[in-house]
């Protein structure tokens, strides 16, 4: 709290301020004729009186013109530790997130992949209240959907495409070159890790590869895979068994898994086979990603008029009775 | 006591008193405001990179002048207006960001659309007509229903389309409100060439694109041109070398592409004309804001008690200065 953070919706209001000495000049009591009032005793009550009068008209009146000038505490970002990340959510759009997890059109109430990981984030968003999220979407290219942001309805705007028809491919390299870049230039607080969801692979040439690794070591940010895997598929964990199978280009999951252990930062897979296996994904994620970290928070702006309206109305009151004794 | 009610600045007073005693209790009224449901989708195939805009006197590709643009008409939105933002490449439309509310989400919104880019495309052809009925289709969506779609593009279809295989707009014509809304020069520029790692490499020369469709059949046979042959060159057999190298704004086909899809058509300027536009395409929707009364009340509670005080100026009637005065004498 360096400065008081004071906003006035209508300053204007603030030049009327002198009207404030107005009770000191003039009085809204009648004029009572007095003979000869030295013939009075000095009384302290009264001497009092002639001075509260005046001051209360004068607070008040004031009170009036700084409530009509719109004082408010603007809406600001407020720096607090607490517990949460620094994520960027990065999602495969790819044409095959529009199938079910058994690898066909969904039809009648079966959900797709691509709407399964939509209602699921959705849900992952609104238990996570403190993290700064960001979202990027992949498919042949890389889409920058949401900077990161304390806003969860931002986000859920960006997670809620994914159930949007699919796109083209899948080219994880450039989601997560994308995804690394929302690290760029922001302060190094707490944990930062990309979650990639994503139902497929794709093969990273060696160059691309080693430009990935200084990426997640420069940005200190941790990967999590949630590989949703369909029918057929042979799955991330399990080393191809025919030596003709056993290149990138056959098995792009298990290779891509086997990049993701040689990155030098934290990284863990999960293996989602249909939508209960994605929240249980979902769920370890949410339980490890709660470190201690530095985040910002908006505080809504407040309006500060209303007790000067009522000091207002005192003043308003006191100087009616004043007025109304005097017979 | 009675006589209190002559004195017309007892009235003042208890009427000062009771406007605050109003304003206390934070009456707010509700104003009905004008508010805007908006989708906006940004074509980022090459042609968008032709560098034919002004900015301020500045040359600018045409996808940065609709950023420009764009963020403009943002700022311009009243409160409670909607923008979703999406991109088209290739014959597909999808969205980055479904609406949100822009002054809420100003941050959000804008550096989204700062972000789009024709890196972001997943597919390299662009046709617009079949990307137009993507989007149409797409926004029949729930979350999207109801928005009015402002299509940004140039109206350069490439490869050249064969007119006989266009889509037909007859599912979705009359459902979807909106425009299109047409940016480029009117000369036409040559088209910035990228390389695979997105360095600049030139421009595209014509021998670079086709420059016109030999897709099916040809709308007219071109009976007796040079190597023509009805089954096997039904277009003709010459290499044809035309101006498809190069990229205007083909404002005349996007009047008339709007026209098949039921949309409007406008040229893109500034973001009143484009506001002024959107007026009139029946989408807006009216928001009620809460109307803060207090000022007003307030204000006559100002009046009429400076006028308490003032007054005793004016009439030069019983004042303490006059007393003052008196008993100085």
């Amino acid at each position: 709290m360096a400065a008081w953070p004071v906003e006035w919706s209508e300053p204007g209001w603030l030049l009327s301020l002198p009207v404030a000495v107005l009770p000191w000049l003039f009085s809204p009591l009648r004029r009572a004729d007095v003979a000869w009032d030295v013939l009075l005793p000095p009384d302290p009550w009264s001497l009092a009186l002639t001075r509260a009068v005046p001051l209360a008209g004068s607070l008040a009146l004031a009170a009036l013109v700084l409530a009509l000038a719109g004082p408010g505490v603007p809406e600001r970002v407020v720096d607090k530790i607490g517990r949460g990340a620094h994520l960027v959510l990065l999602l495969d759009r790819s044409q095959s997130m529009d199938n079910t997890f058994a690898g066909r059109a969904p039809g009648g109430d079966e959900i797709s992949k691509g709407g399964a990981a939509a209602r699921l984030l959705g849900e992952f968003l609104e238990r996570r209240p403190h993290d700064w999220i960001g979202v990027a979407g992949f498919s042949t290219g890389a889409l920058y959907q949401c900077p990161l942001t304390g806003r969860r309805s931002a986000n859920q705007a960006a997670v809620a495409t994914v159930a949007l028809p699919g796109l083209a491919y899948t080219h994880v390299a450039k989601g997560l070159a994308l995804a690394l870049d929302f690290f760029v230039d922001q302060p190094l607080s707490g944990s930062r890790a990309i979650v990639l969801v994503s139902d497929g692979a794709a093969v990273i040439d060696p160059k691309t590869q080693q430009m990935l690794r200084t990426a997640f070591k420069r940005h200190q940010v941790r990967l999590y895979w949630i590989f949703l895997r369909g029918a057929g598929s042979p799955g991330i964990h399990d080393a191809p068994a025919d030596p003709a199978e056993d290149n990138p280009h056959a098995r792009p999951e298990y290779y891509l898994h086997r990049f993701f252990q040689t990155l030098g930062v934290a990284y863990q897979a999960f293996e989602a086979e249909n939508p209960e296996g994605l929240r249980r994904a979902i769920a370890a994620i949410d339980r490890l990603e709660k470190r201690p970290f530095h985040y910002r928070e908006v505080r809504a702006g407040r309006d500060l008029s209303g007790p000067l309206y009522w000091a207002a109305l005192a003043g308003a009151l006191l100087l009616l009775a004043v007025k109304s004794l005097e017979a | 006591m009675r006589r209190i009610f002559h004195d017309w600045r007892w009235w003042a007073l208890l009427g000062a008193a009771g406007l605050l005693a109003a304003a206390v209790l934070r009456p707010y009224g509700w104003r009905e405001a004008a508010a805007y449901p908006l989708v906006a989708v940004v074509d980022i195939t090459r042609s968008m990179n032709v560098r034919d805009m002004r900015l301020r006197g500045v040359a600018t590709d045409r996808l940065g002048y609709v950023r420009t643009i764009l963020r403009r008409t943002l700022r311009r939105l009243p409160c409670g207006s909607r923008l979703g933002v999406g991109v088209f490449t290739g014959r597909r439309t999808t969205l980055l960001l479904m609406p949100l509310e822009v002054c809420g989400h100003f941050h959000e919104l804008s550096r989204v659309i700062g972000r789009l880019d024709w890196r972001m495309a997943w597919a390299a052809d662009s046709r617009v007509a079949a990307g137009l009925l993507d989007a149409m289709t797409l926004m029949a969506r729930p979350g999207l229903r109801g928005h009015a779609l402002l299509w940004f593009t140039d109206g350069h279809e490439a490869p050249p389309v064969n007119p006989r295989y266009q889509p037909g707009f007859s599912a979705v014509k009359g459902k979807v409100k909106g425009m299109l809304v047409g940016v480029g020069g009117t000369v036409p520029a040559p088209i910035p060439k990228f390389d695979e790692d997105g360095r600049r490499q030139g421009f595209y020369r014509p021998e670079d694109v086709p420059h016109r469709s030999t897709f099916g059949e040809p709308v007219r046979p071109p009976r007796g041109a040079p190597g023509f042959h009805p089954r096997n060159a039904p277009f003709g057999g010459e290499w044809v070398l035309g101006q498809e190298h190069l990229s205007s704004l083909r404002g005349e086909y996007l009047r008339r592409l709007a026209d098949t899809a039921g949309l409007d058509y406008h040229p893109l300027s500034d973001p009143s004309a484009l506001l002024a536009a959107v007026d009139t395409l029946g989408v807006t929707e009216t928001v009620r804001r809460p109307r803060d009364w207090r000022p007003w009340l307030g204000g006559a509670a100002w009046l009429l008690w400076v006028g308490v005080y003032a007054g005793g100026w004016v009439s030069g009637g019983d004042d303490r200065r006059k007393n003052r005065k008196r008993s100085n004498t």
